[in-house]
């Protein structure tokens, strides 16, 4: 009797296991989330559905407000200010535009690129949009993506950050006030779900990455060469 | 045969371990296609061929084990 107690308690919780699959699929069960990497732990088309609905899975959340701490590359190179992809880094004018795409999976903290003064923090734009880091749309006069642009004071010249909302990402904190005297890594702000950050930069800097690199905030130096005109 | 379904008051060996085989052969199966998006039809194949040879080795470790 005792043996076959213990062969329906097995059997049940592998039922058990085999249900949830099913109530999940096509997303993974809780049961093997811890063994999948975070894009494939919270595929993006479950992302956009708790996005409709406005409910999030816990473990997604926790995930995603993460903070980890960062240790900066030595020297006195420009850092990331985002988790993202590279997507461009054109000229327009006599400023670099370092364009960093940011998925629903990256840490979304920004950091300083360098250290100073906060100059400005200045709001922009009235819409939300996607692609809004695409043909320069942040730098639009009217329909431009909603926005923060931070403008820090450096000896050798000023570096500016924005910080861009998409359809899917409505918030920006920013962490940090003009006039206030900041660390290179520091943290400076958030942006609440995927959306890009800008980072604007002197022409004469050199840049260390490319297109389609992957940079890691107030970690990966992306640019050097700042220095007083 | 009767050993393999209902044996002593409980269930046969062979019909508990090739059902628990299977269910943790299905998951398996999920967390493989989600680590490796690989063909569906190459999952199939593959994930089949490893439940047959599991399935066949519970049958022959039951046909030794009852000789």
């Amino acid at each position: 009797m005792t043996m076959l107690v213990l062969q329906i308690l097995i059997l049940g919780l592998l039922g058990a296991a085999i249900v949830l699959w099913a109530l999940y699929f096509p997303y993974p069960s809780p049961l093997i989330r811890r063994w999948l990497p975070a894009r494939k732990r919270w595929p993006e088309a479950q992302i956009r559905m708790w996005l409709k609905d406005g409910r999030f899975q816990r473990s997604f959340l926790r995930h995603f407000y993460s903070d980890p701490e960062r240790m900066a590359s030595p020297g006195n190179s420009i850092l990331a200010p985002a988790d993202g992809l590279v997507t461009s880094a054109d000229m327009r004018g006599e400023i670099r535009y370092l364009v960093i795409a940011l998925s629903f999976w990256d840490m979304h903290v920004q950091r300083s690129p360098v250290s100073g003064r906060v100059l400005k923090v200045e709001s922009h734009g009235v819409d939300f949009m996607d692609g809004e880091g695409r043909e320069f749309a942040f730098l639009g006069e009217k329909a431009c993506p909603v926005q923060k642009r931070l403008v820090v004071a450096t000896n050798a010249g000023q570096v500016a950050v924005r910080l861009i909302t998409s359809l899917a990402a409505r918030r920006i904190e920013t962490w940090v006030c003009e006039g206030e005297e900041i660390e290179r890594g520091q943290r400076i702000g958030r942006i609440l779900l995927g959306s890009t950050v800008v980072l604007e930069l002197p022409a004469a800097t050199k840049l260390l990455v490319r297109t389609g690199d992957r940079v890691w905030a107030g970690q990966t130096a992306v640019a050097e060469g700042l220095t007083a005109p | 045969m009767n050993g393999f379904f209902w044996t002593c008051g409980h269930l046969g060996w062979g019909i508990f371990a090739l059902a628990v085989f299977t269910g943790l052969w299905w998951l398996l199966t999920d967390l493989y296609w989600r680590l490796n998006r690989i063909k569906a039809g190459r999952l199939v194949a593959t994930m089949a061929t490893g439940w047959i040879v599991g399935a066949g080795l519970i049958l022959l470790a039951l046909y030794v084990a009852t000789r």
